[in-house]
């Protein structure tokens, strides 16, 4: 059980600190900025979990994990499926989100129901599905995924495997990949 | 075995057999969303009864409480890191993008892409998404927000804001 607390714990350390560099510290690259911010709290929590008791000064005998291998192993785990699997997303799905902000331009228009026209102008409080398409476009590009020359885009040799793995993925899930 | 061994087992073989059947599912044409409720619904229940029951035997009732936390939050860490990977897989553009790209030869005209992918009709494929999952209602051509939506939409605006995220999208 001190893996959940120490984990429980740092997550809301964690989810202080981002929001703490977001608003000081504002930086373009926000993904990496959380990064770092969890590669620190992982070292922290590291750093607590072998410096506390077992029992934290506070757990019954009955709530001792062992080995105490397991609860280690248990409270990094906890703590990064929180990070990868709740903060990061959470931010993913808040600055990219294209369901999401769908639902915030309909939420924030005028009227309370609009058309496709209007929502396909106005998509991101009005920078349109182009600017959207040219953002993916450029985190594709920067992750080395794809290049750009001569009005065209082509894999690079890391997106062509990444592309076998997402198009053996949609087969595995039984759908057609794109073509 | 120790009752925390119990519980990571537990999780880890419920969870492995949720993959399986949620993939099942999908293949055989299950709406992707609601599945994936109801199989790891059945998961996250399997795995308590298995971490509780394995762990009452041979340990007693004492030791109930550890086992069922820690299969509890295993078993919703396994969810919560399936469920991104899953959707990347199932709706990003840019996961798209390359497997279009993949698909083609490997090159496309900057334009082609556009036009598949910042067009009207990606708009239209998304609100029919919305749709589906009752988020949106139409509303003679139009369409407006459910409470389900608005709720949504309401619950992550200000998360956005706290962040100093901008609109995004």
């Amino acid at each position: 059980m001190k893996a959940v607390c120490l984990a429980s714990a740092m997550t809301v350390v964690l989810l202080v600190l981002v929001t703490l560099c977001f608003r000081f510290y504002p930086s373009a690259l926000r993904a990496r900025q959380m990064l770092f911010v969890y590669l620190f709290c992982l070292a922290v929590l590291v750093a607590i979990w072998l410096a506390t008791p077992a029992d934290l000064g506070f757990l019954g005998r009955s709530l001792l994990a062992e080995p105490a291998w397991v609860d280690f192993a248990a409270a990094i785990f906890f703590f990064s499926a929180g990070f990868f699997g709740g903060a990061l997303q959470l931010y993913n799905l808040c600055d990219r989100g294209f369901s999401l902000r769908i639902l915030v331009d309909m939420l924030e228009a005028p009227a309370d129901a609009v058309d496709v026209d209007y929502l396909t102008a106005n998509y991101s409080s009005g920078r349109g599905l182009v600017w959207m398409y040219r953002k993916r476009i450029d985190d594709i590009v920067a992750a080395r995924f794809i290049g750009q020359a001569n009005k065209s885009v082509m894999l690079t040799a890391k997106g062509d495997t990444f592309a076998d793995l997402f198009i053996n993925a949609h087969r595995v899930l039984g759908l057609e990949p794109p073509q | 075995m120790t009752p925390a061994l119990i519980a990571l087992a537990a999780a880890a073989a419920c969870f492995l057999v949720f993959f399986v059947v949620h993939i099942g599912g999908l293949r055989a044409g299950f709406e992707n969303a609601r599945w994936l409720l109801i199989s790891y619904a059945a998961c996250f229940l399997g795995t308590l009864v298995t971490a509780i029951l394995l762990t009452a035997w041979h340990h007693g009732m004492q030791a109930i409480v550890l086992s069922a936390t820690m299969a509890a939050l295993t078993s919703a860490c396994l969810f919560a890191l399936y469920v991104p990977a899953l959707y990347t897989v199932l709706t990003s553009l840019s996961v798209q993008t390359i497997m279009l790209l993949r698909r083609r030869g490997g090159a496309l005209p900057e334009a082609e892409l556009y036009e598949r992918f910042a067009s009207r009709k990606i708009m239209e494929q998304r609100l029919a998404t919305l749709l589906a999952g009752g988020y949106v209602a139409t509303d003679g051509p139009s369409y407006r927000l459910t409470p389900r939506g608005r709720a949504i939409a309401k619950f992550f605006r200000p998360i956005k804001i706290l962040w100093n995220l901008g609109p995004g999208g």
